[in-house]
């Protein structure tokens, strides 16, 4: 048991210090710049000894990943068998899938891989047990990196840069609740703002997208840019529901076309004035 | 040692801790809440008064350490281990099963306050598919992680309170 301590008010105290938390809170969500430079410091200084600690501990992640997550790998390597086996059969089908997006795409100027990019490697889930639809980076302000620039693959979106630390940053997956973009319909040219659904691999657009605009199943989307903080004509995904019987409110979903499960490298997409960074 | 330099050493290996060799050691996709066990352990081995500082500032290191606002564990912690502390009081007996039971149940409960208090912020990182799931696995690897962390929490927040003085009746 533990050992007799002297009696105490703990009442008045404890309201204090929840007042403060508070207080934190709201200068937090106010946008108080201090606040985010502490947190941003903590994370610097424990930033050497988790690299290190990365390195390290490699062995024994293998380890634990064999031990608890064997069903998981032994799944995994069954769908890429499958999956393997399906691209060999279907060749020809991916080719001419290949081709129907470039097309898609040279039909309004697209040049997606033109984009001054910066190849970042993948670390792995952030700390702590709610970071859904987030991942870590091993790239950050120390390589010209900064919030909200777009992160994608050679198949298109993936998330944008959410909180971006000296040498590593957050990386927002498209699936996020809280992840925005505005999108553009390849065919049909209406423009509408996506949001990310908390389920796996697919985004929906619940506004600007007209109610009688002709929306097909499997038409491609790219971002809109404009006003949005991501460049335009990233390639987003295709309609899997286009919801054409709405009646009030559209809710059109997307399948995204790049997948967010086996990810390993991805590619941060630069401002276009930004070129002098070393890739 | 002074217990506010205990205190500092336990919460910075800690942090550390849950910073590197904990965020890989995942099951279904649940780690270890470390500080949130060090908030608990402090309210019940420190009391309330002193449970209640060390679980303040494990939360702002947690919310350092983790992409969510400053203040969300802070606001959460203290009362945690107020509660723990409360508890631990009352209890006639002590057992090595019934600790661990009430640990189990504070694990729990305050995971479940960090989501309410992170849903009632705004916060919306939460796959309700897998909450659930993933609450219980973590509570308990934070249980089963509390017994090496028990004896630094105990060395730390213990440090110049008083021995434990037992009462005997005059007839034995």
């Amino acid at each position: 048991m533990a050992a007799q301590r002297p009696a105490n008010r703990p009442r008045p105290t404890l309201l204090i210090l929840l007042a403060a938390a508070l207080t934190l809170l709201t200068l937090q969500f106010r946008g108080l710049q201090p606040l985010d430079a502490f947190q941003q410091g903590v994370r610097d200084i424990v930033e050497p000894v988790r690299t290190l600690s990365d390195r390290l501990t490699d062995p024994i992640q293998t380890a634990w990943n064999g031990v608890f997550d064997y069903d998981a790998l032994r799944m995994e390597n069954e769908r890429l068998e499958i999956e393997l086996a399906r691209m060999r059969g279907n060749t020809l089908t991916s080719e001419a899938d290949t081709e129907l997006l470039s097309r898609l795409l040279s039909e309004v100027d697209i040049a997606y891989s033109d984009f001054d990019t910066l190849v970042v490697r993948l670390l792995g889930r952030p700390p702590g047990n709610f970071s859904s639809h987030m991942v870590e980076v091993d790239k950050g302000t120390d390589d010209g990196l900064k919030e909200g620039m777009a992160v994608v693959t050679g198949a298109g979106l993936v998330g944008r840069l959410d909180q971006v630390d000296r040498s590593r940053s957050l990386v927002q997956l498209a699936t996020h609740p809280d992840f925005k973009v505005g999108v553009r319909l390849v065919t049909s040219q209406d423009e509408g703002l996506a949001n990310g659904t908390g389920t796996e691999g697919l985004v929906r657009i619940e506004s600007g997208v007209r109610l009688d605009a002709q929306v097909e199943h499997g038409e491609v989307l790219v971002t809109s840019g404009g006003r949005s903080l991501f460049p335009a004509d990233i390639p987003v995904g295709r309609v899997l529901d286009p919801d054409s019987d709405a009646d009030y409110r559209r809710s059109i979903i997307v399948e995204l076309s790049a997948d967010l499960e086996n990810l390993s490298f991805l590619k941060v997409v630069l401002p276009v004035q930004q070129t002098g960074v070393v890739r | 040692m002074s217990s506010r330099l205990r205190v500092l050493a336990v919460l910075l290996t800690a942090l550390i801790a849950q910073a590197t060799l904990l965020t890989e050691i995942r099951i279904q996709g649940a780690t270890v809440e470390l500080m949130m066990v060090i908030a608990i352990l402090a309210g019940f081995h420190g009391g309330p008064e002193r449970g209640m500082f060390v679980a303040f500032f494990a939360g702002l290191l947690q919310d350092s350490l983790i992409s969510v606002p400053l203040g969300l564990h802070a606001l959460v912690f203290p009362p945690l281990a107020v509660a723990v502390s409360s508890l631990e009081q009352r209890m006639v007996r002590l057992t090595p099963v019934a600790d661990a039971l009430a640990l189990l149940l504070a694990s729990t409960a305050g995971i479940f306050m960090i989501v309410a208090a992170g849903l009632l912020f705004g916060l919306s990182p939460f796959d309700p598919s897998v909450l659930l799931t993933r609450i219980l696995i973590a509570a308990a690897m934070t249980t089963a992680i509390a017994i090496p962390v028990n004896r630094a929490v105990r060395w730390a927040v213990m440090g110049g309170l008083p021995p434990e003085i037992k009462i005997r009746s005059i007839d034995s």
